[in-house]
């Protein structure tokens, strides 16, 4: 069309092809421009907003280089003291990870379109909703009210946010389950039960179980943040550490941190990719 | 005497290994909560104070919303908090992942200096950062938003590293063939076609930063997480629940105009959806 139309005369008051593909390269300039604009006044107003001065941070890198001098050496005989916390956080993490993982296959099966009725689904979506809305950090100040200072508060926090994150994703996976593979179980003579448990759960497994490992990672950094504000472990360490100056302990906290979260990230990863291969539901 | 049971009667080999992974796993998941010494009990909390809580929070102060102006302008500071970290650290991150991906590295020795920095970044907990910064740079959103700005550049710095390397290598060879530098192979191959996936990814970033500087707030970060905490410590529970509601709305607000930004704006798929 565009080739035969390049020769073609053009009727007057009509533009050739090329003046309405020029044109349309203008429109575009001038989105670009408008966003260009529109973000450098964003940019600009939270900066604004943010009190962001360039001699604040220079003298920032002045004044920060001596504090971050006092952390060293590393205090290396709280190694010993401090890996029980170390523990705590791990072991937070991890429960709460594994009961996040359980919770969150019935939540995300109500949630989904082609499995629950709308009613379930609705009320769901919207559970669902508002515990990835609450911040760890919400929930856990309302769980410490109730529970009182301790690693329980922050094991539900942390468990009730992974629910509501694992079970969008999973339920958005259901969702993209092709309608036939549910339609032929179902046309053996399977219940729904069945259905659920010979197509839906195979599909959605190894995202599961992938989704689950990231958690994980994501979990131990928050359990850090978590313990700092009350829930114990090695965050709380590393806060008492800092109020009481006393910075090469709190340098070996970090460390320790820094040795754990590299730790997971690294098991993660690589049973993350033995997962999406397939290697580890075989 | 023995009983001659045929075999297909007794349970087969696959459900003795399912029953004897499931009692495995109910095992480790007991010694991690005896390890912390967590029991079934320690869940039962006397329930008459909980209701008492619960008196005190209902009904939340909803009046708070128009009568105290600086809850909006605390609200603002965090989403400018997060929106400057996104913006900043998207950019930084996209520098150097173009030093850390393996494609258009200029040299193996810079790639590894530079992924070593994003692991670096990516793993020193926030809150060693935010109370370093905050002794630098004072209290108030300035040090939340640099350290929001270090663990966007950590996170986003892998995941766009990542999706360079995935780029096609093809356009970057016939773009290379014809005589171009190194450089704008970089603009003119490996560019536009990172490009949709790192503004998905910002999107994303947004979401993640948004949720992470309300904790820095309560350190001292500023913005609604201080006003949360504060009238926590006052114990004013009525207050808390009205700005618990205000984030709850904020966070899903945000998260539902990233999606359908997203989902517009983007007509590839993301490459990383996790």
């Amino acid at each position: 069309m565009a080739s035969a139309g390049f020769f073609q005369t053009v009727p007057a008051g009509q533009d050739t092809p090329f003046m309405q593909w020029k044109r349309g390269i203008a429109m575009q300039r001038w989105k670009q421009v408008a966003i260009a604009v529109l973000l450098i006044a964003l940019v600009w107003l939270s900066a604004w907003r943010c009190e962001v001065h360039i001699a604040t941070f220079v003298l920032g890198v002045n004044k920060g280089l001596p504090i971050v001098e006092m952390f060293f050496p590393p205090e290396w005989g709280d190694i010993l003291g401090m890996l029980p916390a170390l523990g705590v956080t791990t072991v937070m993490a991890l429960i709460a990870t594994i009961f996040g993982m359980i919770f969150s296959l019935p939540c995300a099966l109500a949630a989904s379109t082609n499995i629950a009725p709308k009613p379930v689904r609705l009320v769901m979506r919207c559970f669902i909703a508002l515990e990835r809305g609450l911040p760890e950090i919400v929930q856990l100040l309302l769980l410490i009210a109730i529970f009182g200072l301790g690693a329980i508060p922050g094991l539900l926090a942390l468990c009730i946010s992974s629910i509501g994150m694992l079970a969008k994703l999973l339920a958005d996976g259901i969702e993209e389950i092709e309608p036939h593979m549910l339609e032929a179980v179902a046309g053996t003579g399977a219940t729904s039960s069945q259905v659920v448990r010979y197509a839906v759960i195979p599909e959605i497994l190894p995202a599961l179980l992938a989704q689950g490992l990231f958690r994980f990672e994501f979990n131990v950094r928050a359990g850090v943040i978590l313990g700092a504000l009350g829930a114990g472990g090695i965050g709380y360490i590393m806060s008492t550490a800092m109020a009481s100056l006393d910075y090469q302990r709190a340098c070996m906290a970090t460390l320790l941190t820094l040795a754990l979260t590299f730790g997971t990230e690294r098991v993660s990863d690589f049973l993350r990719s033995r997962v999406l291969r397939g290697g580890m539901l075989k | 005497m023995t009983l001659d049971v045929p075999a297909s009667a007794l349970p087969s080999r696959k459900l003795k290994l399912n029953v004897l992974y499931l009692l495995g796993i109910i095992a480790i998941i007991w010694l991690m909560f005896f390890s912390m010494g967590i029991s079934a009990s320690s869940f039962m909390v006397d329930f008459h104070f909980v209701w008492d809580l619960m008196e005190q929070m209902f009904p939340p102060h909803v009046s708070l919303l128009w009568t105290n102006r600086s809850l909006f302008i605390s609200l603002v500071d965090t989403l400018s908090m997060a929106f400057l970290a996104t913006i900043v650290g998207g950019g930084i991150a996209l520098v150097i992942a173009f030093f850390a991906a393996t494609n258009t590295t200029p040299h193996p020795i810079v790639r590894l200096a530079s992924r070593t920095l994003l692991v670096m970044q990516r793993n020193i907990p926030s809150l060693i950062i935010i109370l370093v910064l905050l002794l630098a740079v004072g209290i108030g959103p300035f040090a939340a938003v640099l350290t929001l700005t270090i663990g966007s550049v950590g996170l986003f710095g892998k995941l766009f590293a990542d999706a360079i390397e995935q780029a096609d290598k093809g356009i970057a060879e016939s773009v290379l063939s014809v005589g171009s530098s190194h450089m704008q192979m970089v603009r003119y191959a490996i560019l536009p076609q990172v490009m949709p996936s790192f503004v998905a990814n910002l999107f994303y970033a947004f979401d993640v930063n948004l949720r992470a500087a309300i904790p820095l707030g309560v350190f001292g970060g500023g913005g609604i997480g201080f006003e949360l905490a504060f009238a926590n410590g006052l114990l004013h529970y009525k207050d808390v629940m009205a700005y618990t509601i205000l984030i709850v709305l904020m966070i899903t607000g945000m998260e539902r105009l990233s999606d359908w930004a997203r989902r517009s704006i983007i007509t590839q798929p993301q490459l990383n959806t996790r």
